[in-house]
């Protein structure tokens, strides 16, 4: 059985991201259930929205621009589960 | 594309109205009214020259916190100008009409009109100046702690205890700065009500 993998979202709490911090969790929570280790939400600052899926930083809005596409993030974690 | 006439702009919250609606942040917001200091010199500017601000605002918002008592207390000491608050997100129109760079929706937004209704200036999020302090600041604290890595990095690759530490410098950092930063937004007001700018506030935020 693969291993479960850690998902970490850094968000700016001082620009209100978090219905989409809340919504990307929600969606990955209802996708995943337990092959998810942990889904980690860091508040922060400057304008963060970061996702990381295992040690991969699959979006940053400073690299990226914008949030994430949920599905790609979705995607993302299914390639992870794959390879690991 | 929304436009402010006497009508829509009396639709708007009053300053106390908008103060006594927040849902967060109270607390933070009257501890920054408190912390506002004007001169004579400032009250006299802003009262020779009566105007309304329509202004666009969140309770979720940083700079929101931090720069909408600056217009309050200057409201509350000169009289003027009237303030009428609209929430940013229940009001698309007026946001699209100011939007940062044509892009993004920062706020706060104060737009000053004049008693024809013609725009005399806009002040968007914060002072250029206080942006690049801030930066200058963020980039000593990483300077001197070499355990906070790169600003550049993600900081979730920080272990947690030094990424609390990071944000309580962060934090320390911007409430020394604040007096600072009130008074750079009185000068910036003063600029557009004294004619002397049309514009203020930086213009680089991503989406907030």
């Amino acid at each position: 059985m693969r291993p479960p993998v850690k998902i970490r979202i850094t968000y700016c709490a001082e620009c209100g991201y978090e219905p989409q911090t809340l919504d990307l969790a929600g969606a990955l929570m209802h996708e995943f259930g337990a092959r998810l280790s942990s889904i980690e939400i860091i508040p922060w600052d400057e304008g963060t929205f970061d996702v990381r899926v295992g040690d991969s930083l699959v979006h940053s809005m400073a690299r990226d621009g914008g949030f994430p596409a949920v599905d790609a993030v979705k995607a993302a974690v299914r390639r992870s589960l794959e390879a690991a | 594309m929304g436009t402010i006439t006497r009508e829509r702009f009396e639709q708007g919250m009053g300053y106390e109205e908008f103060k006594a609606s927040m849902t967060r942040n109270q607390e933070r917001f009257i501890a920054n009214e408190e912390r506002v200091r004007l001169s004579k010199a400032d009250v006299d500017v802003f009262r020779r020259r009566p105007l309304r601000v329509m202004v666009l605002a969140a309770d979720w918002c940083g700079d929101v916190i931090a720069n909408l008592p600056v217009l309050g207390i200057i409201a509350k000491q000169a009289g003027t100008p009237d303030i009428r608050v609209f929430e940013r997100d229940a009001n698309s129109d007026l946001m699209d009409r100011y939007l940062n760079q044509g892009t993004f929706k920062s706020i706060p937004v104060f737009a000053f009109f004049d008693d024809a209704w013609k725009e005399v200036g806009v002040f968007i999020e914060r002072p250029e100046t206080v942006t690049e302090l801030r930066a200058k600041k963020r980039r000593e604290i990483f300077a001197s702690h070499p355990e906070f890595g790169s600003p550049d990095a993600p900081v979730d690759q920080l272990a947690e205890d030094v990424r609390a530490r990071l944000q309580h410098e962060l934090q320390k950092m911007r409430d020394d700065m604040a007096e600072w930063a009130n008074a750079e937004v009185v000068r910036e007001l003063r600029a557009i009500v004294e004619g002397r700018a049309t514009r203020g506030g930086a213009h680089q935020t991503k989406e907030g």
